[in-house]
């Protein structure tokens, strides 16, 4: 194949066989208990200088408890896939604990706008369809996956992706280099103690995101019996053979919401997402993350009964959620 | 009724999706246009939402953060994944796409990435892409709205974040993207325009009430091509201020922008 343009960013590659290596010698088949508090789940399984993904965003189902237990051990170096992300990047550079973002959209508040304007985390350009297309080419085990979005761009010219002459067409064609993360944490609404999940609502790329991934984090509303699987087995996305560890962690997306669950806390939404300056960040992150040694405590702590019955009672919409 | 700049772009917007047709859906304005268009003009649209949500019966009020959430996503058609969405979209099966921009050129290049010459030391850094890449390289006909701005529309954007007409001198086929796609249209808050079907240039196709072609090209970075009959755009009607400000969007969240 002729290629035609390369694009200029570092990418984070594995080669698919080494990939497949890890998985034949490091994935656990055993019909295992996972179940483990974040404490020890982050800490076995997130190492400074990984690759992180997650799945979903800090509005919706996105792995806030996980986000937390990562700034709080102080893991350092880490390189995330922010391919729909908000506010738990945010965290995470404030935390220190990012150095490196591959960018779809990332909300781009006041804070972390000063971040990669002084040079303190590096930004690689994608968008949210080639990095998702990257997810899908890691979870296939294939080394990289053609499409036709970024053609022609700047976005192109500062991802890490090549254009080709397709084979087929005689047409440019951008292929997408697979990712496949060091480390994935996902929040479900449901899961059982061997990692068996579902979630209800969008996925965005949650089996994606699992499957390509060499370590996975579930983070679970609530703790299932296999069975529940069994009989609906069209809604089962997560298998158990992709996964770690599995967390048990109500209110887990917290001040996001959970679908059939809990609303999104606005008020600590709009709180955390005024943040401008470096003193504002490092008393958020004291006061809501190191102070607290665990969710549980968070929980008790910082949100509260009252919060927590508040936003229960704002998620009356079930439908598809069941 | 008076009504404000935005008020005046959704309602262009609203008016221009057409019914039994799918729309890709993009955070914010885009939003609101789609539940317009729907609850007004084309009851049959299916919107198209990135993150996976296929023909949602959106509720109202609009609030803020919850596109995932179960108010926007409510009795979808389909759940689905981001992956599915935007193959949905790069078959070829969804006609519309609509898009917000910081900056725009004369062949419709868009920039919601950075501001400044130097893209590692940005003057102002933006979002990125999001879905806006694969919306405007596979969506059938793209509507671009944005506040008319002179510094907006530019001879160069200063980073190119999704595809116009022509990109730095070559045609979006020779880029190798999706034959007979592209910037359809683009709503400003004061005029309307389209591009010429030779020079692939932005046309001014119309304007706002009350102003002049001048007016209009004064505050523009580039001089569009001019349409033989220049229009004037209809304001928004008391039916569509009512829906918007009582029904869509009481909380001014997008309208009062």
């Amino acid at each position: 194949m002729e290629v035609l343009e390369r694009g200029e960013a570092e990418y984070h590659f594995i080669d698919p066989d080494d990939f497949r290596e890890y998985v034949r010698d490091s994935k656990n088949r055993n019909w295992e208990e996972k179940l483990m508090d974040e404490s020890d789940a982050v800490k076995k399984f997130v190492d400074s200088g990984d690759y992180l993904a997650y799945d979903f965003s800090s509005l919706t189902r996105g792995p806030q408890s996980l986000i937390r237990e990562i700034i709080r051990q102080k893991k350092r170096k880490l390189w995330i896939c922010a391919k729909f992300t908000l506010l738990e990047s945010v965290l995470l550079a404030g935390a220190g604990c990012v150095d490196r973002i591959d960018v779809g959209f990332l909300g781009f508040g006041p804070y972390i706008a000063r971040k990669v304007q002084n040079g303190e985390v590096k930004v690689y350009d994608w968008s949210n369809g080639s990095i998702t297309y990257r997810l899908i080419a890691g979870a296939m085990g294939i080394p990289f996956i053609p499409a036709r979005d970024l053609l022609g761009t700047d976005t192109f010219r500062k991802s890490g992706a090549t254009v080709v002459r397709d084979p087929f067409t005689g047409k440019p064609v951008a292929l997408m280099p697979a990712l496949n993360p060091d480390v994935a944490i996902i929040h479900v609404q449901e899961a059982d103690v061997y990692g068996n999940a579902r979630v209800y609502g969008p996925t965005v790329a949650t089996l994606e995101t699992a499957m390509a991934s060499k370590k996975v984090i579930i983070s679970a509303e609530r703790i299932v019996e296999t069975v529940e699987f069994r009989k609906e087995p069209n809604m089962t996305i997560i298998p158990y053979y992709l996964v770690d560890a599995v967390v048990h962690a109500p209110f887990g997306a917290y001040p996001g919401g959970t679908q059939g669950y809990y609303e999104m806390d606005s008020e600590h939404y709009l709180m955390l997402s005024s943040i401008r300056d470096e003193d504002e960040m490092q008393k958020y992150l004291e006061e809501y993350i190191y102070s607290v040694d665990s969710h549980d405590e968070f929980l008790e702590r910082k949100v509260g009964m009252k919060k927590i019955r508040e936003l229960v009672k704002k998620a009356q919409i079930l439908e598809g959620y069941r | 009724m008076r009504y404000t700049d935005v008020e005046f772009m959704i309602c262009q917007a609203a008016r221009l999706l057409e019914d039994n047709r799918t729309v890709f859906v993009g955070w914010g304005m885009p939003q609101v246009v789609a539940m317009l268009a729907e609850r007004l003009y084309t009851p049959n649209i299916t919107q198209v939402f990135e993150f996976g949500a296929i023909g949602p019966r959106s509720r109202t009020p609009f609030l803020r953060g919850t596109m995932g959430g179960p108010q926007n996503t409510y009795r979808s058609l389909q759940w689905c994944s981001m992956g599915l969405a935007f193959s949905y979209a790069q078959a070829g099966y969804i006609d519309y796409g609509m898009l917000g921009a910081a900056q725009i050129d004369k062949y419709g290049n868009i920039n919601s990435t950075m501001i400044g010459e130097n893209y590692e030391r940005p003057k102002v850094r933006f979002p990125g892409s999001g879905g806006g890449n694969e919306v405007a390289s596979y969506c059938w006909k793209t509507v671009i709205v944005m506040n008319h701005e002179k510094r907006r529309f530019v001879e160069r954007c200063d980073f190119i974040t999704s595809p116009g007409h022509i990109i730095d001198g070559k045609t979006r086929e020779e880029c190798g993207l999706p034959r007979d796609t592209g910037p359809w249209r683009v709503i400003t808050s004061k005029a309307m325009f389209d591009f010429d079907e030779e020079t692939k240039i932005m046309r001014l196709i119309a304007v706002r009430e009350g102003l002049s072609v001048e007016d209009v090209v004064n505050d523009m970075g580039f001089r569009p091509v001019m349409a033989d009959d220049i229009q004037v755009l209809e304001p928004p009607t008391d039916d569509e201020l009512r829906v918007l400000r009582e029904e869509i969007d009481p909380f001014g969240l997008v309208i009062k922008k």
